[in-house]
This record gives structure tokens, C-alpha cells and sequence, in this order.
């Protein structure tokens, strides 16, 4: 029912709180089961240097803001956003039919960040 | 029994543990292949035995034996009783009252009745406190009515629902009654004759017996058609061979229950007592749902809202990090459609009320220490949850 990468970070999160000046914010909902989550990030060098997570959902869920966040540690913007499906299926591991929408707010997280990425790129010229 | 699977174990209105004596009444019948409809000595003593089980379950129920069925579990009571009892009617069919509150097994039968027969139904909502209300019922109430199927306590909160006045209503009009007693039997002492009910579905795996046996109390035998056809086990109304092996753990479960019933629910009582103390004392935000008075709801039930959390992701990191099996309000579903409990909405409460909420239930194994480090848990995980939301 729960795998054991989505029992490991729902149930010992190592990324939840707040930055006080973030780069980059995103926030994702799930308008059917409510789910919420807010990720903000610090950049150090054009590498992802802090990343944390506030959430409100379902187990999984919490546990993909903490996987996800775990996950961007010491990454470039570059790197995170070329990760293919596979690559972003194999993050959550194997799901049951009542955890799908994870997948879906972890692409969804996965393509804010990649929005985020282009408007900075057009603000810096 | 494992004691430390027992001492996290919080959902005994989902099934209970088999019992020691039911273990040893089952472990005994074993060897006991004759086939009970048949003529030779051992048959004959496996059918002594079924008799005497009947009996058993007649005296928990306060009734004679020959007014008890055994079935294969509660769905089957609660199919048999309303589809047999409908089948009577499918030349002219009428009105059938039921509740919103209802196991799947009454729901979906009387939803079959309605769409594939023409019967017409009125699902009575409960009031806020989880009861059904007289007057509803009473307005509910047609000419041509012809069957009220009523659960006697709501798995979800254990709130017990007015039988004792419906019997009244419905036995002064000459209609039928079919009550689900599945939470109820076991928990609480049970009298269907003084009741006057007409039909009351049961399960053996509520109180301390196996799973995949229960049974139906019928008053008049005659008012029933059978469910499953055959050859002719249960005077005809319920065919099959008889499954002596659970029907022995039904018997050993319904003789302990008759013998400890009082004790059991004061000790479930006082567990009741001791968890509400100590979580106002722990300071958790909680609204109950449901009446938790002892007249009016079971003592071993609490349906609980618990203000910024939700009852899933505490469900899990209790079962996870504490060993604390619980039930929940809602679930996941998929992307395109939320799970919420039908008897929470019914009762008219809100989406996020729906979705803070766990039921906890307790029985005969549950230790008052088992209470305490319940709450010591729980107090943890909500801080623990509370910590990761937008609030903090």
C-alpha cells in the first residue's frame, strides 16, 4: 500500500520549514483531495544549495515534497529540469491506483520549476 | 495472541481477534468432517453440535433456536434478509426505508431493488448527533410501505440508532423490519423477541469469532424467501453443507459474549473515558463525532476530528512509527474523485472536518496502558503533522 521510499519520507522528513529569503517558490494543490504543498528554494551559484518544504495532504504526498526536495540538493536548475519520466517515476517508486495524483503534483512541482527557470532566464537577458 | 500486535491494535470495529476458548471450540471441531445433513453416527453428532450452537447464538440473542440461520457472514444476513423479504413483492413493488448511513451490503441490495425493480426508497439522513430522528422516520412513512431496513449501531461512530422505536411503529403497521445488528451484537446486550424485530443480520468476526460465518434471527420463517437455493440445509431457507468448523468458533464467540457482555462494555466504557481525558489533557484540538454518551452510542467506539491534520497521513505515521492500527474518515481516490465517508457526510459535516477525522475502537484486549501510550502516540503525530503544515 505505502512503499517503502514514501513510508521513509513521510515519516522522518528531513526537509520541512521555511527559508527566509528563498530564490525560487512554488506551490502545488490538489483541488480534489486538497492536498497543498509549498517548496521554497536557495540558489547558490546557479546550483540548488537549500531546499524545504511545507505541506497539508495525504501521506504520499508529504512524503513527494520531501523526496522532491531531497532531491534538488546540490543539482543545477539544468539538470532537475531535463529528468524524463522514468527518472521521475522511479523518485516516488511503485504507486497504488489511490497515490497516482502524487506522480502528477511531482511533475507538477518538476514543470514550476522549469517555468521558473525560463523567467529568470528572460529577466537576466 | 501476540500481545504487542494486540496493544496497537485500534480497530476492533473492523474485525476482532479470535478469542482463546473460539481458537480451542474450532481447533476441537476439526477432525469433525461427517457432513451434518447426512444419517450416520458421526453426522448425526456434527448435527447435535449445530443444534447446540444454534442454541448458543439464541440465547445471546434472546431468542429460541429455531429462529436462528446461520449464513455465511453479515453481508449475506443483510442481502438474504431484504432480498428475500422483497421477493415477495416484485408483482407490485412499493416503498422500502432505509438510512445514508447503512453497511454497503444493505445500500447497494436496496439500490438494486430500486433500479432494477421500480421500488421507491427514502435514505434517511441522521441528525448532526449520527441518529436517525422519529419524526423523519415517521414522515418517511407510506402507505405502501413494505420493508424498513435500519442498522441497530453505526460502524463509523457507534451510535446507536432507535430500533427499540421503530419496532413499535413498524409492528403497529404490519411492516417488516430488518435490522443490522453487526456492531451492535457482541457489544451490547440484545434482546430481539422484547424488540420486535423481524429479521437481525449478525457476524461471528465482531465479537471474537472467526471470520466467514453470522447468521439472521427470523421471526417468522415463513416471511422469508431463501437466498440460496439447494439442498435445503436451515429448513430450507439457506442451503449449502453446513460449515460446522466456523459455525463451532460462532457458538464458543456467542457463549463468552452472553457470559462477559456487561463486563466487556464497562471495560470498553471506561477506556472510552480514560481516552477522551487524556487526549483533552494532551491538548489536541478535537471535535467528536457523533453522541459519545453511553445510552446513545457504543462504548467502545470514537469518531474524532482532529483540527489540522489530516486523518490519512495520521493514520499511517501512527501505524508506522507507533505500531497503532486506526481507521479513517477519507481516503484518496484517485485524481478525478475524493473518497469521503458517507455516514460523516450524511451527518452534515464539512469536506475538512471529513478529512481531520479517525475512528478508534477498542474491545476486551485493550489495556488502559494500551490507552495511555495510544495518546502519548498520538499527541507525537499530530504535533509532528501539525509541524509540517502551513500553519506552524
Amino acid at each position: 500500500m505505502y512503499n517503502d521510499i514514501i513510508i521513509e519520507n513521510f515519516s522522518d522528513p528531513q526537509h520541512v520549514g521555511d527559508l527566509e529569503s528563498a530564490d525560487i517558490e512554488l506551490e502545488v494543490g490538489n483541488s480534489v483531495c486538497g492536498d497543498r504543498i509549498r517548496v521554497q528554494i536557495l540558489l547558490d551559484d546557479n546550483k540548488i544549495s537549500n531546499a524545504l518544504f511545507r505541506a497539508w495532504g495525504c501521506a504520499t504526498s508529504v512524503a513527494t515534497a520531501n523526496i522532491f526536495c531531497d532531491s534538488l540538493l546540490n543539482q543545477s536548475l539544468d539538470s532537475v529540469c531535463q529528468r524524463d519520466v522514468e527518472y521521475k517515476q522511479q523518485m516516488l517508486g511503485e504507486l497504488s491506483p489511490s497515490q497516482h495524483h502524487c506522480m502528477d503534483i511531482l511533475n507538477e512541482l518538476h514543470q514550476l520549476l522549469s517555468e521558473q527557470r525560463v523567467a529568470e532566464d528572460v529577466a537576466n537577458g | 495472541m501476540d500481545r504487542q500486535q494486540l496493544a496497537g491494535y485500534f480497530d476492533y470495529n473492523a474485525t476482532t481477534p479470535v478469542s482463546p476458548a473460539v481458537a480451542e471450540a474450532m481447533t476441537a471441531t476439526l477432525g469433525q468432517f461427517a457432513n451434518a445433513s447426512s444419517n450416520h453416527a458421526e453426522a448425526i453428532r456434527n448435527r447435535n453440535a449445530m443444534q447446540q450452537a444454534r442454541v448458543s447464538v439464541a440465547e445471546m440473542l434472546g431468542t429460541s433456536a429455531d429462529k436462528v440461520f446461520f449464513t455465511s457472514g453479515g453481508s449475506e444476513a443483510n442481502n438474504w434478509a431484504i432480498k428475500g423479504r422483497l421477493f415477495n413483492h416484485l408483482n407490485k413493488p412499493g416503498h422500502i426505508i432505509t438510512t445514508a448511513i447503512e453497511h454497503p451490503s444493505v445500500l447497494e441490495t436496496v439500490r438494486y431493488f430500486e433500479k432494477q425493480f421500480g421500488f421507491k426508497v427514502s435514505y434517511l439522513k441522521p441528525q448532526s448527533n449520527g441518529a436517525i430522528s422519529i419524526s423523519d422516520f415517521m414522515a418517511a412513512l407510506q402507505e405502501d410501505t413494505q420493508l424498513v431496513s435500519m442498522m441497530y449501531a453505526n460502524n463509523e461512530t457507534g451510535v446507536i440508532q432507535p430500533i427499540s422505536e421503530v419496532a413499535k411503529i413498524t409492528s403497529a403497521r404490519g411492516i417488516k423490519l430488518h435490522v443490522d445488528g453487526v456492531q451492535l451484537v457482541g457489544k451490547r446486550a440484545i434482546d430481539v423477541e422484547a424488540c420486535d424485530i423481524d429479521y437481525l443480520s449478525f457476524s461471528a468476526h465482531k465479537f471474537y469469532g472467526p471470520k466467514g460465518v453470522g447468521g439472521l434471527y427470523i421471526k417468522e420463517n415463513n416471511s422469508l424467501s431463501p437466498l440460496i437455493h439447494g439442498g435445503g440445509q436451515e429448513l430450507g431457507l439457506r442451503s449449502g453443507t453446513e460449515n460446522l468448523l466456523a459455525i463451532s468458533g460462532l457458538a464458543k464467540a456467542a457463549e463468552e459474549a452472553k457470559c462477559a457482555i456487561a463486563q466487556w462494555d464497562q471495560h470498553a466504557q471506561a477506556c472510552k473515558h480514560l481516552m477522551v481525558d487524556l487526549i483533552q489533557q494532551a491538548d489536541i484540538s478535537v471535535e467528536f463525532n457523533g453522541d459519545t454518551t453511553y445510552a446513545n452510542a457504543l462504548s467502545n467506539t470514537l469518531n474524532m476530528a482532529i483540527k489540522g491534520v489530516r486523518g490519512e497521513a495520521l493514520a499511517v505515521l501512527m501505524d508506522k512509527k507507533h505500531g497503532f492500527i486506526i481507521s479513517i474518515g477519507s481516503a484518496c481516490s484517485n485524481n478525478k474523485q475524493k473518497t469521503l465517508s458517507a455516514v460523516l457526510l450524511a451527518m452534515g459535516l464539512d469536506e475538512e472536518r471529513i478529512q481531520s477525522s479517525i475512528r478508534v475502537s477498542f474491545g476486551q484486549y485493550t489495556t488502559t496502558a494500551d490507552i495511555e501510550n495510544f495518546v502519548t502516540a498520538l499527541n507525537q503525530c499530530v504535533k509532528q503533522l501539525s509541524a509540517m503544515s502551513f500553519a506552524s
